[in-house]
């Protein structure tokens, strides 16, 4: 047991190093995943026409694909066109669109769940389509959707390690690395799934205790974690 | 004579296959309290709302303070602040406390500042009674008590109209009687109302007309007296006879009789 501490101890810095880089590709593609997703599933939703049908082909086709494809499209398939990003940007993006696409659909899930008569009585009170959309809908179903958002938040932590395919030093690839040079397969994948619960309870935690901020009654919001 | 505050000229409303409105037409007078009466699926609704237009009618001309409502060209915006809704499931904006319910109209639609805003919202709040449940949310509050925010956040907009959609009709019955209170004192405050409702003692005592709607037409008219005493139509009396039957009048609830 002394042995494995001791060895925990001495990949640690590394896997450390890796688990910043995991956590920031996931706050970049959470964040960049929530700023298209939530115009989409409005598109979507209150949509006419084409703007509507866009909003539905983007989310199917990015749903309906691996994100291993994505990300390689992204990576080595776009500088065939003569675009060309750098591993860590390009695992933001790909994780970031892919994301998206699952965001717009919680969002238009908790949008959809509001009763009529929230915006039949905004508009009445003489607000534009807009103003309610903006003052009385996304209130009440950003509430609504944090649960279920939660569950988007833990996934794409662990989506992260897809990015160590095109060797973005993230948490898995450290382990990888740190594989290859100690021929311990075993304790490394421990450890590393050590460090992948541990944050991801922190990260269940706070997103309950952020809900509990947010809460106002009469809004059923789970208090359970979500793993 | 002076312009009628609202009028409704040949209105026709479809849905699908289902003719609701038929060509009806009625008048509003400035202070007038009008009650609208009728079977289930007569439309009565469906008028309320192609009113301000949350519904939009096939064909037909409404006619606010002396001006056709334009559809198309009108700012349907400043239209509906003049003209406050209530509805029969209260539709109070569930994450905000009530006095942020009667607050956001002024604030968000009139531009008011915030400030001001609040301070209008305590007035309103108080003129039904509620100011004592301003930081309460809706989840928070009884149905009567919210429909009593739901009114006023509706008179917060200053509205030179207020459309009652069945407003006691989601309510428990010893619920209705506030409500129906605070619509008799904004009637004899000289509020134009017009008002879907079965509650026939607030109609014989507070209206001063009501309308027989029936297969989406104005069936009759009259003042209370006449379609509770002597209508034109067998059929007024039948229904009018069949409601007070269903739904004793208790004059505790509507105020007493006439």
């Amino acid at each position: 047991m002394r042995e494995q501490i001791a060895f925990f101890v001495s990949i640690f810095p590394a896997l450390w190093e890796g688990l910043i880089v995991s956590l920031k590709l996931s706050a970049g593609a959470l964040i960049l995943g929530f700023t298209i997703g939530l115009p989409m599933a409005l598109a979507r939703t209150y949509g006419k026409g084409i703007v509507k049908k866009i909003a539905i082909a983007y989310i199917e086709t990015i749903r309906g694909t691996p994100m291993v494809v994505q990300l390689f499209i992204i990576y080595f398939g776009l500088p065939d066109l003569g675009i060309l990003i750098d591993r860590i940007p390009a695992a933001i993006i790909a994780l970031g669109i892919n994301s998206s696409a699952y965001q717009a659909e919680y969002f238009r899930g908790a949008i959809q769940s509001i009763d009529s008569g929230q915006m039949m009585a905004a508009e009445a009170l003489g607000m534009t389509k807009k103003q309610a959309v903006r003052h009385i809908i996304l209130p009440q179903a950003l509430r609504i959707v944090l649960p279920p958002w939660s569950n988007e938040v833990i996934y794409m932590v662990k989506y992260t390690s897809v990015a160590f395919l095109i060797a973005v030093p993230e948490l898995m690839a450290r382990g990888k690395m740190i594989i290859s040079w100690t021929f311990k397969p075993l304790e490394v994948l421990f450890w590393v799934g050590v460090i992948y619960v541990i944050v991801l309870s922190i990260i269940a935690k706070i997103v309950d205790l952020v809900e509990l901020k947010i809460s106002i009654p009469g809004f059923q919001m789970s208090r359970e974690d979500h793993y | 004579m002076v312009e009628p505050i609202l009028r409704i000229e040949n209105l026709y409303k479809n849905f699908g296959d289902v003719e609701v409105l038929k060509g009806v037409s009625l008048t509003v007078e400035e202070g007038e309290v009008v009650v609208i009466i009728g079977p289930s699926g007569t439309g009565k609704s469906t008028l309320l709302r192609c009113i301000n237009y949350l519904t939009v009618p096939d064909s037909g001309d409404i006619y606010f303070e002396g001006r056709k409502i334009e559809y198309k060209q009108d700012n349907l915006s400043i239209v509906r602040q003049k003209i406050g809704m209530v509805f029969q499931e209260f539709n109070l904006f569930n994450h905000l406390t009530a006095l942020q319910n009667v607050a956001i109209g002024p604030s968000k639609v009139k531009k008011i500042n915030k400030t001001k805003a609040l301070e209008l919202a305590e007035k309103e709040l108080l003129r039904v009674g509620l100011q004592d449940k301003a930081d309460h949310y809706p989840a928070e509050l009884s149905g009567g008590q919210k429909q009593r925010v739901a009114i006023a956040r509706a008179l917060a907009m200053d509205p030179k109209i207020l459309l009652f959609d069945e407003p006691t009709s989601a309510l428990d019955p010893e619920l209705t009687g506030e409500v129906l209170m605070v619509m008799k004192d904004l009637a004899l405050d000289g509020m134009t109302m017009m008002v879907v409702s079965h509650e026939m003692g607030f109609a014989r005592e507070v209206s001063d007309k009501i309308i027989f709607l029936e297969g989406g037409v104005v069936s009759e008219m009259g003042s209370p007296e006449k379609i509770f005493n002597n209508p034109d139509k067998e059929r007024t009396l039948e229904f009018v006879s069949k409601i007070t039957r269903l739904g004793p009048i208790d004059s505790s609830r509507g105020g007493s009789d006439i």
